[in-house]
């Protein structure tokens, strides 16, 4: 395979490097979006499950928080 | 219309979208790249440099389109104090930002090969510039503003005169001699894209759509979730 078509006549350094770091910065964001997410459910469910558990029933049949506890039961 | 406004169906919503874009993101994001990195053909003058406009352009409309999105739902929420309003701001700006990053380095890329500097203080890049500043000072405004009034009211006092910035920005290259090329695409007059480019540009551009879909969506239940948390404390 020519390597011509990854040069791009001595233009390759600017093209695949902006490409680059727009898949780096693009990545980076939704790798620590991710993890944020995960995170916050977890801790969500925790101290949910924390609560007594007249408190923990009452959260459960909140919409959201099923929604929730589904979410991560996925994941 | 009106369940739109009620939290626990749009986070159910929020749920389903996010698996449908997240399913459909990555065969777009391939398509794209083939189109743009390898099928589509080089400019007569620019030679190879002009596939980095099928990331540039893409990512500077998506970080205009966000503030006007963000400075349209401040308004909305200081007039009207609406709850959810507050979440999609929240969750459109880092994204605005990011992308606001991408098009002034991808820009900035691009103009040493084709304008042989790194960087110009034209009215166009300065401009741009500003947008950054704008995006920081707003995230600023809600992260460290305790007071919910005081933060809504400076969200709302730096995104309208954001929304003076992007005025600048859209006529940049026409109130001023720029280094920066006019657009070429308009909704108004005739786009002098080839065909052959606007293929691979519209495929990133969509691309970068379901991204941007992707990470809101997924901030959203981040933002939601804190208020969540934040109910479960105070029991």
């Amino acid at each position: 395979m020519s390597f011509e078509i990854f040069l791009m006549d001595g233009y390759g350094v600017y093209v695949w490097s902006s490409f680059g770091f727009t898949f780096l910065v693009c990545l980076f964001l939704y790798i620590r979006t991710k993890k944020t997410l995960k995170k916050l459910e977890k801790d969500f469910i925790k101290e949910a499950q924390n609560l007594p558990e007249e408190q923990f029933e009452d959260i459960r049949q909140q919409k959201i928080a099923k929604e929730i506890l589904i979410s991560h039961s996925r994941s | 219309m009106i369940k739109f406004l009620n939290p626990s169906y749009v986070f159910k919503l929020s749920g389903k979208l996010l698996s449908l874009f997240k399913a459909v993101l990555l065969p777009i994001v391939v398509v794209g790249l083939i189109f743009s990195l390898f099928l589509s053909p080089k400019d007569y003058i620019q030679g190879d440099t002009v596939r980095i406009m099928y990331i540039h352009v893409p990512s500077a409309w998506i970080s205009l389109l966000s503030f006007a999105a963000i400075s349209f739902f401040c308004i909305l929420n200081f007039l009207f104090k609406l709850k959810n309003v507050t979440l999609i701001y929240k969750s459109l700006a880092p994204i605005g930002l990011t992308f606001n990053i991408i098009a002034i380095v991808t820009g900035s890329i691009w103009g040493q090969p084709t304008w042989g500097t790194w960087w110009a203080w034209d009215a166009r890049l300065t401009s741009m510039l500003i947008l950054m500043f704008f995006y920081i000072a707003f995230i600023f405004s809600y992260k460290f503003i305790n007071n919910s009034d005081r933060s809504i009211k400076a969200c709302t006092l730096i995104s309208v005169l954001g929304l003076i910035n992007l005025v600048i920005i859209k006529y940049s290259v026409e109130w001023w001699s720029t280094l920066h090329q006019p657009s070429s695409i308009s909704l108004t007059r005739e786009t002098t894209v080839h065909f052959s480019m606007l293929i691979p540009l519209g495929l990133m551009l969509l691309a970068l759509i379901m991204y941007v879909a992707v990470i809101f969506l997924m901030k959203y239940r981040i933002e939601t979730i804190r208020i969540k948390r934040k109910g479960i404390r105070k029991l």
